[in-house]
């Protein structure tokens, strides 16, 4: 089991958010998190990358049998656990190819691996930015900083694809792009689909799934997982609303 | 004993005693000019935290500091000593000073044009040159001396004299290397440069001031810039004193129509260090950049001290500094433009950013615009603030080890401002010197959400 989720409580600020979420990825499978605002999913994936002000208060998260929650963040994203952000942070001044080898390295020391000379480190850039059809200029700026919605997003893609992840969250990753950005950003998860490779999807809205065919559609409302189900599920939602499903789980 | 006289009175005998030897010394002319400012020195004193212009920052410690004046260059050094330092690989010319004194074997002016005069101000005097008589003290425009220039001038002696000849552009930079060294007395050294730039030409200046010496020692500088018409010069200025050293750098900048400066100063070094940009426009449609960043950790002051003038209309000025702070690291930025009634169509804005990595660190920032046309664009803006914790994260989630976030995080700040520099071994060198103190830094950070 890659990531094996178990009655996991959490806090924010004194309050409750997750409230006993259940959840098991395997390697190769991509899981869709849906569910209406403030439901917790983004809480879920922040949590299991490990950022400061969650409050953990029950439950345990395996992540490769070993307990995910003792790790620091940078031993999270070392060991293969790769978040791609709602809101990409911009970092003005710190040169995209810098930080990108730094962090490539960082984690190919962590597997065993030599760390990649600027040569090689370019070529690989090179095969990586097609696969977000990204301009090579965009690695001379500073990270994120002036990028458009969609270059931002791109630009999550693209550090995925060169990190190369074993579990893979996507935080509502469509939000905020057109049509055409979105097109991009799917063919992106799509051509990194792998079977060494878990994704998790968090999404509010069943456009993503149109281009990204999920595995699995669970439904988080309220801190829980209140529905499991195929990519039929997603398109159920999209037809009768969360409504329909929080009443279910009511009743 | 000088050290138990009073610091005006220890910097007198000094100056008594100095002046015979001094060159040029006879020379009724420069008599003159060193005698006015000995007696303006006298009669001003140093100033006290009452001055406005020195209310954040006390020269206590440098007054403290028995400092003697033994006017010798340290001629012992060879090329290969100084080429770990130089910034400038194909240099148009260089200058190198050893304790504030010219060292001729080090230095080269071979590939300048022959139009092109660049010689120490010290053979300029001796050669009886009139440009000196000519240009000194033309930038300054209040005429009337500040103590530590007037300090400066009472001991006048050698530096940068540069003339660019009208409609003459070199292109590779000249470097000037000011290097202390062997002194294993607490000295002054007073460096003086001249730099006029004639209608229409161009350069660019890479200054740095080094050291191989753990000694306390001071440099108290004053340079005199004039831009012509049309002229172009780009100026960056490292300051990476000692440890233990005292630094004052006083600019003079006085610009004709149509020219432009950028300059950058980078102060990483000193105990106590200071620098002062004065800058006047004398016609329309001049501009003038300036940009800056600095360092201190423990035991560490550095100043910078802004004075835009804008007396004419349609000329822009730009002031954009950022600084980190360490320990018990202290900055001040005093950053005033005035505006005069008549400069309509006047663009000057002022940014200061400073990051804090400590709490004990300490930053008083001053922007002052003084407008007083109403059709202008001003503004102003400063920021003190400690590493974003988001920023922090983003990279940790990429698996980059906090301790060396937090140091790209540092060096992106310094970056952001270094960029402007078109000296690419510059900004190298300031990142290396930073990332080099801030090795041994503690950054204090605080937990957000």
């Amino acid at each position: 089991m890659l990531l094996s989720i178990k009655d996991l409580t959490v806090d924010v600020d004194g309050q409750p958010i997750l409230k006993g979420l259940n959840l098991e990825v395997k390697a190769g499978e991509v899981h869709a998190i849906m569910g209406p605002n403030g439901s917790g999913k983004s809480t879920l994936a922040h949590v299991l990358s490990g950022r400061e002000g969650y409050e953990v208060t029950g439950g345990e998260v395996k992540y490769e049998d070993q307990d995910l929650l003792d790790l620091e963040v940078e031993e999270r994203a070392r060991k293969g656990l790769f978040l791609a952000m709602q809101y990409p942070v911009e970092l003005p001044g710190v040169n995209n190819t810098v930080f990108l080898r730094e962090a490539l390295n960082a984690i190919r020391a962590e597997r065993g691996e030599p760390a990649l000379s600027a040569v090689d480190f370019m070529k690989l850039m090179q095969e990586k930015l097609k696969i977000v059809e990204m301009k090579p200029d965009l690695l001379k700026r500073s990270v994120n900083a002036g990028f458009s919605g969609g270059e931002k997003k791109r630009n999550e893609i693209l550090q995925m694809a060169v990190l190369e992840p074993k579990l893979a969250i996507l935080d509502e990753t469509d939000s905020g792009l057109d049509i055409d950005a979105l097109r991009i950003v799917a063919d992106g998860v799509n051509a990194l689909r792998s079977p060494e490779r878990g994704m998790i999807l968090v999404t509010h809205y069943q456009r993503l799934l149109d281009y990204i065919e999920p595995d699995f559609v669970h439904v988080l409302a309220n801190g829980k997982i209140i529905r499991s189900g195929d990519k039929s599920l997603a398109l159920e939602l999209e037809e009768k609303g969360y409504n329909w499903v929080l009443e279910e789980a009511v009743a | 004993m000088s050290e138990a006289l009073k610091p005006v009175e220890h910097y007198r005998a000094l100056i008594a005693a100095a002046g015979p030897s001094l060159p040029g010394a006879g020379q009724p002319w420069l008599d003159a000019r060193r005698q006015a400012a000995a007696a303006r020195f006298a009669e001003q004193g140093f100033p006290t935290r009452k001055t406005e212009e020195w209310r954040y920052s006390s020269i206590g410690q440098v007054l403290e500091q028995p400092f003697r004046y033994r006017d010798e260059a340290f001629e012992a050094l060879t090329d290969s000593d100084i080429e770990d330092l130089l910034l400038v690989e194909q240099p148009a010319a260089r200058l190198v000073f050893t304790n504030g004194r010219l060292v001729p074997h080090l230095s080269t002016t071979d590939g300048l044009d022959s139009a092109v005069s660049l010689i120490s101000l010290r053979a300029a005097i001796e050669q009886g040159s009139e440009f000196v008589d000519q240009w000194l003290g033309k930038a300054i425009i209040d005429s009337d001396l500040e103590t530590f220039e007037a300090l400066n001038t009472a001991l006048l002696n050698d530096g940068m004299c540069l003339h660019i000849p009208a409609g003459v552009s070199i292109e590779q930079p000249i470097e000037v290397l000011y290097l202390s060294v062997g002194l294993d007395e607490p000295n002054v050294m007073t460096p003086r440069n001249l730099i006029v730039l004639d209608r229409g030409a161009s350069a660019r200046l890479v200054e740095q001031y080094a050291s191989t010496t753990d000694a306390a020692y001071f440099n108290n500088g004053l340079t005199e810039i004039l831009l012509g018409e049309d002229a172009e010069l780009e100026h960056d200025r490292l300051q990476d004193e000692a440890a233990q050293a005292y630094h004052m750098s006083v600019i003079h900048l006085a610009q004709a129509a149509r020219s432009r400066y950028r300059g950058m100063v980078a102060s990483l070094g000193g105990t106590w260090a200071r620098t002062e940009y004065h800058t006047a426009f004398s016609a329309e449609e001049a501009g003038c950049e300036l940009a800056g960043f600095y360092f201190a950790g423990d035991g560490q002051l550095t100043d910078i001290h802004l004075d835009v003038r804008h007396p004419v209309p349609r000329c822009n000025s730009e002031q954009k500094f950022k600084g980190i702070l360490a320990g018990r690291g202290k900055a001040v930025l005093d950053g005033r433009i005035r505006v005069v009634q008549d400069a309509q169509q006047t663009e000057a804005h002022l940014s200061n950013d400073t990051l804090l990595l400590s709490r004990n660190a300490e930053v008083d920032t001053k922007p002052q615009l003084e407008i007083f046309a109403d059709d202008v664009k001003c503004s102003h803006g400063t920021t003190v603030g400690q590493l974003d914790p988001m920023q922090l994260f983003y990279l940790r989630a990429r698996g980059i080890q906090a301790d060396t976030a937090r140091k790209m995080l540092c060096l992106g700040f310094a970056d952001e401002v270094l960029e402007s520099c078109t000296v690419p071994a510059f900004i190298e060198r300031v990142d290396q010197k930073l990332q080099h103190r801030l090795a041994d830094v503690h950054i204090d950070t605080t937990t957000s959400g």
